[in-house]
């Protein structure tokens, strides 16, 4: 039992000296964790971000869902979002009013909607590379192309 | 258990009564509540390894459960051999068996039990004696299920 003691008090205390190292803390490095609700962006400037807010302030009104981030490219849309732990059992129908949703609203979006984490994440991590500078316009469209192939390939 | 009691011998009886009031209670309570905190870390641990692959690597959450599993299971394999998953077993019981991580331990504890009787039939032959149930179990549960599924499916309930 000692040992386990030992070695449950040396693995906190690496993942305690690992998360306090010295650094500008982003929010994709507790995406999964927190809430960050990222700002909406399009990989394309001037080319509807007010309609991108517009959608984020949408499903952003479902009770059952609680983090939003949405990138909109030069095709498609991205919309991820994560759901409230005890709606989870709902998932399936979540996603089914979401996109009915969507599509009443914006019928000429092509939308793509996911409640992965990981996409959640890579959203996340798109969002601040392109408001950042890493990213450039070209470059964030052929990220979200990537994100949206992850996507694809779950179904 | 009436009719047992009947065929014993008032001696008999009287020893029974006697072992029952000195008989130790099982903890059981204890012993839930042991398995409880000792399940739900090993359970933590595994949704830190999950964590750990969707952010460093490129599994969704749909997939992740395949590396965490094996990790896992690699894991309490590595703690079988060092005996500390023995020990684990012994405190926290149900709580240590019936995560993932107890399938590793049934494998590795048999062969280490077994390795004096030589590698192919002690080994070998007795890794999966314990493990090889829950495996058979396993698939045919899951074939069953998918069944279900695949029949509602067609019928058009799911």
């Amino acid at each position: 039992m000692v040992y386990i003691i030992r070695l449950m008090v040396i693995a906190s205390m690496i993942l305690m000296s690992s998360c306090n190292q010295v650094q500008t803390e982003r929010d994709s490095q507790m995406a999964l964790m927190k809430t960050t609700n990222p700002n909406p962006i399009v990989t394309e400037k001037n080319n509807g971000q007010d309609k991108v807010e517009d959608i984020e302030k949408k499903v952003s009104g479902f009770n059952e869902i609680y983090d939003v981030a949405v990138v909109k490219g030069k095709e498609a849309t991205l919309v991820v979002y994560k759901v409230k732990h005890m709606q989870r059992f709902n998932m399936k129908k979540i996603e089914k009013d979401l996109n009915k949703t969507l599509e009443e609203n914006y019928p000429k979006e092509n939308f793509t909607v996911s409640s992965d984490y990981k996409i959640f994440l890579e959203a996340v991590r798109l969002i601040e590379k392109k408001k950042d500078g890493s990213y450039s316009d070209k470059q964030a469209d052929k990220r979200l192309n990537e994100i949206l192939k992850m996507t694809s390939d779950m179904k | 258990m009436a009719s047992k009691q009947k065929n014993m011998t008032p001696q008999q009886q009287k020893y029974q009564q006697l072992q029952q009031k000195h008989e130790l209670k099982r903890p059981v309570l204890k012993n839930c509540i042991k398995a409880f905190w000792v399940g739900g870390l090993i359970c933590v641990v595994g949704q830190a390894i999950s964590y750990f692959y969707i952010y460093f690597f490129h599994f969704t959450e749909q997939n992740v459960g395949n590396p965490t599993v094996a990790t896992m299971v690699f894991l309490s394999m590595l703690l079988t051999g060092f005996g500390v998953y023995d020990r684990l077993g012994q405190f926290a019981g149900a709580g240590s068996a019936v995560p993932v991580t107890g399938f590793g331990n049934a494998v590795i504890s048999a062969a280490i039990e077994h390795r004096t009787e030589g590698f192919v039939l002690g080994v070998g032959g007795n890794m999966f004696k314990l493990a090889g149930s829950v495996i058979l179990f396993g698939v045919f549960s899951a074939f069953v299920v998918a069944l279900i599924k695949t029949l509602l499916g067609m019928w058009g309930v799911l």
